[in-house]
């Protein structure tokens, strides 16, 4: 092997005229920061958060997701449609996996005031199906979503097994972006034993139009909410 | 040593490694070209399956990941494929195409929802770039890929380690991994790099070799050309001495006749017993006067046969028709009473290019032959044609009705002669001189039937004759 690095300069015969112009350096800048200000913006969306929520500090009683006394309660709040979710359920499904029968779980899928069944159709929801554990509640109206003050897809409440709020946030460390974040590690550790409650930032799609004064509008419709088991749930 | 270029192997070497560097330059460069736009198009696609849209209750909109696919991923995909179709061997497209293939991964990362196994795409992006073998521009691939990771890490950490409360070094910790497998690459690269030199090294020792070989080819040759003009000298000269001898012999018998002749003419010229006039009135005289005109003659003939074999020149090629120079040729060949000598050679034939006085020896010498070869107790023809002109070879073929020969293979080699009184040189002559106008002989004989010589010209000697 040689003992110094032996790259060679290939000597065009001709600079093309671009070059000799100088357009070709004023290119190369012009698409760095094109491209650096692409990057950047899409990073930038990335990392916007959903609005801050206000979730309940005690289960709330009137809620249709299962709760079981002595376990802790994991609850998702999504929007069927929304792709950023998809990661923020892979995430659910490796704590599901993770909190090995110390917690229940559920997801409630919102369907807007005005939406019929087909609003189920979706991607997210075969892919819950598939979680063994999972709960699957369909939401219409957005009732349990208002119940619980989500405004965003992927919000996991986790409440303990006294029914206190432990957690409030997202699971995600970005909009759509599957990896370890400081959501699913809180939840682990208090789901582990460790006492203080934590929050994290949601990332995803609202679940719902804001009102004009900014709080979600959602409208209950007839009958309520509706749950059906995950895979693996009697 | 030099080559026939004038180039020492070093510089040959140079040369080679330098073109052999380009070629792979330009071909990786296609490589990436067809990379940018496929890279492009997936994208595109996956955002348009993946995430379409964003959601906001129930209404939608195009999601920004698919504006990221089409007008971020474009714009990365843009000046890569600009320069590897203007500059694909320049280094400025090497290092541009670098950090595209970097932030290639980048928004791919993005656009499958941080799957880790898109992360693989960096690692693979890099054993591409190694396909340049210039190890720096790895430099530029792992800076764009560290300098996205600090970024990010330091606006917003979470996107990268999965905590808020990432510290900023932690990307060291990603980036090296990528340095791990710069290093490999870069290894590969200078190693590549080197394989590449000893390849262009080798390649001119080999064409060094092979002119040397090309030389020694070349001296080869000459020494054989030398050796065998030698051996031709040296053939000629044997065959000289045996035509020497030959020709010593023929003109022994004659000569020998002129002698005795000349002794008696001698011997009665100088008696002064002898009556004034008597000589006129005797016959053996007046015989041997006879014999020594006859000898003579044919000693004179045997040495003008071995002038024209051993002198001969290169045809002075014209116009000459052919009819004409035969008639020619019939005139002063020696008439026999028993023997007709026809010419056929028809009028229009149109008109080769001929050494006249050459060719009229020719058929002066074939004439005679078939002349000869006719016994005198019977009347005999000998005819002269002619045929083709125009696009075809001309054919001249000279028949005689005569004896015919058993064995004619070596009827044109010289000194062989199957008359009692030939030098052997006649045929040689003739076959001789047909060689030099570009034709060819040969001749068809049959015992008892006669002898048939064909002479064959080339059309070509034709084509630019005019008439003269």
């Amino acid at each position: 092997m040689a003992a110094t690095p032996a790259a060679v300069e290939i000597e065009l015969p001709t600079r093309t005229p671009l070059a000799r112009r100088g357009l070709l350096p004023a290119a190369i800048i012009a698409w760095v920061a094109l491209v650096s200000g692409g990057t950047i913006a899409l990073a930038r969306y990335k990392a916007q958060p959903g609005p801050a929520a206000v979730s309940p500090p005690a289960w709330p009683t009137d809620s249709v997701a299962p709760r079981r006394d002595g376990l802790h309660t994991l609850v998702m709040l999504a929007h069927p449609r929304c792709p950023c979710t998809m990661a923020s359920l892979a995430e659910l499904e490796r704590l599901i996996s993770r909190v090995d029968g110390r917690a229940i779980a559920s997801i409630v899928f919102i369907r807007p005031a005005g939406s019929g069944d087909e609003w189920r159709e979706s991607d997210l929801w075969r892919r819950a199906q598939q979680i063994p554990g999972l709960r699957l509640i369909d939401d219409p109206g957005g009732v349990e979503a208002k119940r619980f003050g989500a405004y965003t897809s992927g919000h996991v409440l986790l409440y303990g097994p006294d029914g206190h709020l432990r957690f409030s946030g997202g699971i995600t460390a970005a909009r759509g972006h599957e990896g370890e974040s400081a959501g699913e590690a809180r939840i682990l550790a208090l789901i582990g034993g460790d006492e203080a409650a934590g929050d994290a930032p949601v990332f995803g799609c609202e679940l719902d139009d804001p009102s004009p004064t900014g709080a979600p509008r959602f409208e209950p419709e007839a009958g309520g909410p509706r749950s059906s088991p995950g895979a693996g749930e009697p | 040593m030099s080559g026939r270029d004038g180039a020492s192997p070093t510089d040959r070497a140079d040369r080679h490694f330098r073109d052999a560097l380009d070629a792979n330059y330009r071909r990786t460069s296609r490589l990436f070209l067809a990379l940018m736009i496929v890279q492009w198009i997936f994208a595109i696609v996956v955002a348009l399956l993946w995430s379409p849209y964003a959601w906001v209750g129930k209404v939608r909109s195009i999601h920004v990941h698919v504006y990221a696919a089409v007008v971020l991923g474009g714009a990365i995909s843009s000046l890569p494929i600009f320069l590897t179709l203007t500059r694909p061997a320049a280094a400025v497209t090497r290092m541009v195409v670098a950090a595209a293939q970097s932030l290639w991964s980048g928004l791919l990362v993005h656009l499958t929802g941080g799957r880790i196994e898109t992360h693989f795409h960096v690692f693979v992006s890099l054993a591409f770039l190694a396909f340049y073998r210039d190890w720096k521009i790895l430099v530029p691939a792992t800076v764009v890929t560290a300098s996205d990771h600090l970024m990010r890490g330091i606006f917003w950490p979470e996107s990268v380690y999965g905590t808020m409360t990432a510290e900023w070094w932690r990307f060291l910790e990603h980036v090296f991994w990528v340095a791990f497998e710069d290093f490999v690459l870069v290894l590969a690269c200078v190693r590549g790099v080197a394989e590449t030199r000893e390849l262009a090294s080798r390649q001119a020792e080999t064409e060094a070799m092979t002119a040397r070989e090309r030389e020694k080819s070349v001296a080869l040759e000459a020494a054989n050309e030398e050796l065998s003009a030698s051996r031709d000298a040296l053939a000629q000269l044997a065959e000289v001495g045996e035509l020497a001898a030959s020709i010593g012999h023929d003109l022994r018998n004659p000569l020998g006749a002129v002698r005795n002749a000349a002794t008696y003419v001698a011997k009665r010229g100088r008696d002064p017993e002898l009556p004034k006039g008597a000589l006129a009135t005797d016959a053996r005289f007046n015989a041997c006067l006879g014999i020594m005109e006859k000898e003579l003659e044919t000693c004179s003939r045997i040495i003008a046969d071995l002038l024209d074999f051993a002198r001969w020149r290169k045809p002075d090629l014209h116009a000459c028709p052919l009819g004409p120079l035969v008639d020619d040729a019939i005139a002063l060949t020696p008439p026999r009473a028993n023997v007709r000598l026809e010419n056929e050679v028809p009028a229009e034939l149109p008109v080769p290019m001929l050494d006249k006085d050459q060719f009229r020896q020719v058929l002066i010498n074939l004439i005679q032959n078939g002349s000869e070869a006719i016994p005198g107790d019977r009347d005999g023809i000998v005819r002269v044609s002619a045929s083709g002109g125009d696009d075809a070879p001309f054919l001249v073929s000279i028949s005689d009705n005569g004896v015919g020969m058993a064995d004619t293979r070596k009827i044109f080699q010289p000194l062989f002669t199957t008359k009692t009184k030939g030098t052997g040189l006649g045929l040689a002559i003739v076959a001789g001189m047909v060689t030099r106008h570009g034709g060819r002989i040969r001749v068809e004989s049959e015992t008892g039937k006669g002898s048939t010589f064909h002479i064959e010209l080339p059309q070509a000697q034709a084509d630019a004759a005019p008439a003269s």
